[in-house]
């Protein structure tokens, strides 16, 4: 059998076992086992996406959080129930166009996703000329305006008071079935040729230039699908918790995903996808911690604050020891599996 | 091997019978509250009230009262898991929470599909327990409280009112409107209202602004951090205007962060102050029970309500005379007259706690509990 049909076949093969799973899944285990594998996949869209960006084409960006925002909103006022947004926008009634609008949902989070993209290419003209440290700092402003400006037009974004009562439509099929489109269209996007001209740029910008690379637009081409797929995270989690605010969408969420794309590694699509997974259960996991412990007779009475604690002190583990994060640049094959030995990804 | 399976069998019935008998002997009450993050204040006093609660009735329908308490980081992601947690993994019978109305909401859309009650403490936004069957709460709404601060101001011959707001907070801005309908609905004036951003510390400019429209009140219902900072701002000044707040600036901190300039400040909050000059027996009992608990620590009014919101469930559960969750939202409903520390509690049918406005002033450094007031709606 040749390689790639094998790989193909593998592929499919792989897919089909992870719908039987969620199936399996959805039947047996309670709402708070799906709600956190929910997050899971939420997280490792986000991840994914800051990957490319960050990881990938080696832009340093802080805006996240921004294209959360814009997808949620967008994709919330458009699932919304008419009866709901008129009762819970209290201080201003909601503008016209948006108070009748109404889409499937499928449709919403595409176009939540798609206003986003729409967002990450304006942003990107001005602010992609600007590289490494200044980047970072240009993006997070762009975060910053976006969660003030829902902050203060109300008519629209119910300002401060945020949507309530968004339906929750968000189930497994949804979650993975979007990271699952994610890290296939993410995961081809790296291995074409476009994949190859975005690690040129991300190695040495100046060289790529040399080559006759049109770094600019390639640039813009990777910003807007991670914002893109940002977007579509944003309006997923929206649904997942039917509730948002201008405060959830701060740099502390930006923070959040940065931290699983640096701990699975940058430039590692397995490294996020495992990470994503590692770092939203080792949370929740974590929640022992706080409780009371009887060890021996002795009660050690709960402390709240120290899972946190003791997950930074993990993060610094791994940063200290593992500096290339879980997986580094290395990705995961078929290929690798069936040679039986490990090879970089840079290689192929 | 013939018995083998009888011992097995035998075995299985055993584990059977005491997964039944464990899950049968306690009542498990679950507390989400904001333990760390931004409003840890308001959710580490309310989990003492609830603590002081527990302690004081530990035992309900004749079984042992267990509480699982989880920190929701003041966060509304981990809100939602936290809930989830509750009523999945430690099958509680009922929650009790939160601090903070968007952690309520977040929290609200999971109890609710789930059927488990949840009794809020201080989560004062309408939208908490808008169209929920199993949200209670022991707290008033912010239109409530809104209405009594514009009347409070109204009938001490203010006419002219400005409005400072944290156009960053739900709790501020739906406050503020509240403030502002009833208001002018009395027949007051509303000269300017200027916004500004949680975290800010330089509040001069709207200040300056606001001092030469010469208003006879300002309204702010910031949090007690960014509100002690506007008062000390504003007095700076010269200010000669009534400064008015709402509930959240109700905390024992705020004379020590304000020092002399928040003399003369007034706020509305929850009918309940250590230092109230006529206490209800129950009132008297807390206040005693708190000081010999918590000797170097005031109680307020979220204690209070962490307090009440524990005794609410209790008594429901021991009204409906089981702690099913079907049972005890029924009789939470038909709550009626309960004696609480912060007055008397009846749920209405918006399932809020109706309760008349407490008003507070800061004279000679201290909290001095003015009296109430009941709004005309």
């Amino acid at each position: 059998m040749k390689r790639t049909t094998r790989n193909a076949l593998c592929n499919l093969l792989l897919l089909a076992a992870g719908a039987a799973l969620l199936l399996w899944v959805d039947r047996t285990f309670d709402r708070y086992v799906v709600q956190v594998l929910n997050l899971i996949a939420i997280n490792t869209i986000l991840a994914l996406s800051l990957n490319l960006i960050y990881g990938f084409t080696g832009m340093f960006s802080l805006g996240h959080a921004g294209f959360m925002a814009v997808g949620a909103y967008v994709s919330s006022l458009l699932i919304l129930p008419q009866a709901q947004k008129q009762t819970i926008y209290i201080l201003k009634p909601l503008i016209w166009p948006l108070s009748v609008l109404q889409a499937p949902f499928f449709v919403a989070v595409l176009l939540g996703g798609l206003a986003a993209a729409l967002f990450a290419i304006l942003i990107s003209v001005p602010v992609l000329r600007l590289g490494g440290d200044y980047l970072g700092i240009a993006t997070l402003g762009f975060a910053e305006i976006i969660r003030v400006v829902a902050n203060n037009i109300v008519p629209i974004t119910n300002g401060a008071l945020g949507l309530k009562g968004i339906p929750s439509y968000a189930n497994l099929w949804w979650t993975y079935g979007w990271c699952a489109l994610a890290v296939i269209f993410i995961a081809r996007l790296v291995q074409s040729n476009t994949g190859n001209v975005l690690k040129a740029i991300r190695d040495d910008e100046v060289a790529a230039k040399a080559m006759g690379i049109d770094v600019f637009k390639y640039k813009v081409i990777s910003f807007t699908v991670g914002g893109f797929f940002a977007g579509i995270g944003g309006a997923l989690l929206a649904s997942l918790l039917t509730t948002i605010d201008p405060k959830m969408f701060t740099f502390m969420l930006t923070f959040n995903v940065l931290m699983i794309v640096v701990a699975g590694g940058l430039g590692s699509i397995t490294g996020s996808v495992l990470s994503g997974a590692v770092i939203t259960v080792l949370l929740e996991w974590l929640r022992f911690v706080e409780n009371p412990v009887t060890i021996g007779g002795f009660t050690i009475p709960g402390v709240p604050g120290m899972r946190m604690v003791v997950f930074s002190l993990a993060l610094l583990c791994i940063i200290l020891f593992r500096r290339e994060g879980i997986m580094g640049m290395r990705e995961w094959s078929w290929d690798m599996l069936f040679r039986g030995r490990t090879r970089g990804g840079e290689a192929r | 091997m013939k018995y083998g399976r009888l011992i097995l069998g035998v075995l299985l019935v055993c584990i059977m019978a005491g997964a039944a008998f464990a899950s049968e002997d306690v009542i498990r009450i679950g507390v989400y509250l904001p333990l760390t993050g931004q409003m840890a204040f308001g959710g580490q006093l309310e989990l003492d009230g609830v603590k002081m609660a527990h302690e004081a009735v530990p035992e309900v329908l004749g079984k042992k009262v267990e509480l699982i308490v989880i920190d929701n980081k003041s966060d509304k992601v981990e809100a939602a898991n936290a809930m989830q947690r509750l009523i999945e993994k430690e099958k509680v019978h009922a929650v009790i929470g939160t601090y903070g109305s968007s952690l309520a909401m977040a929290g609200g859309e999971i109890s609710e599909k789930a059927g488990i009650p949840v009794m809020g403490t201080s989560c004062t936004n309408p939208l908490v327990t808008q169209g929920k069957k199993y949200y209670f709460r022991a707290c008033f709404i912010d239109p409530f409280q809104g209405a009594a601060a514009a009347q409070y101001v109204f009938d001490n011959g203010s006419k002219k009112a400005a409005m400072l707001l944290d156009v960053a907070s739900d709790y501020c801005v739906g406050l503020g409107k509240f403030f502002e309908d009833q208001f002018k609905k009395l027949g007051g004036e509303l000269v300017t209202t200027l916004n500004y951003q949680s975290g800010d510390q330089d509040f001069t400019a709207q200040l300056t602004e606001i001092i030469s429209k010469n208003p006879d009140v300002l309204f702010i219902p910031s949090y007690f951090a960014e509100g002690a900072i506007i008062i000390k701002q504003a007095k700076e000044l010269g200010a000669k205007f009534m400064i008015m707040g709402g509930d959240a600036m109700d905390n024992p901190e705020m004379v020590k962060i304000g020092g002399e300039a928040i003399e003369g400040f007034a706020f509305t909050t929850f009918p309940y102050d250590p230092s109230m000059p006529e206490m209800s027996e129950l009132q008297a009992q807390f206040t005693e029970a708190w000081k010999a608990k918590y000797p170097d620590k005031d109680s307020n009014a979220n204690s209070a309500l962490g307090y009440d919101s524990y005794m609410l469930v209790i008594d429901a559960m021991k009204r409906a005379g089981s702690a099913d969750p079907e049972a005890v939202t029924k009789a939470l409903a038909e709550t009626k007259d309960f004696p609480g520390v912060t007055g008397s509690t009846t749920m209405n049918a918006t399932h809020d706690a109706e309760k008349p406005v407490g008003i507070k002033k800061i004279e000679g450094g201290k909290q001095v509990f003015v009296g109430t007031v009941m709004p005309n709606l």
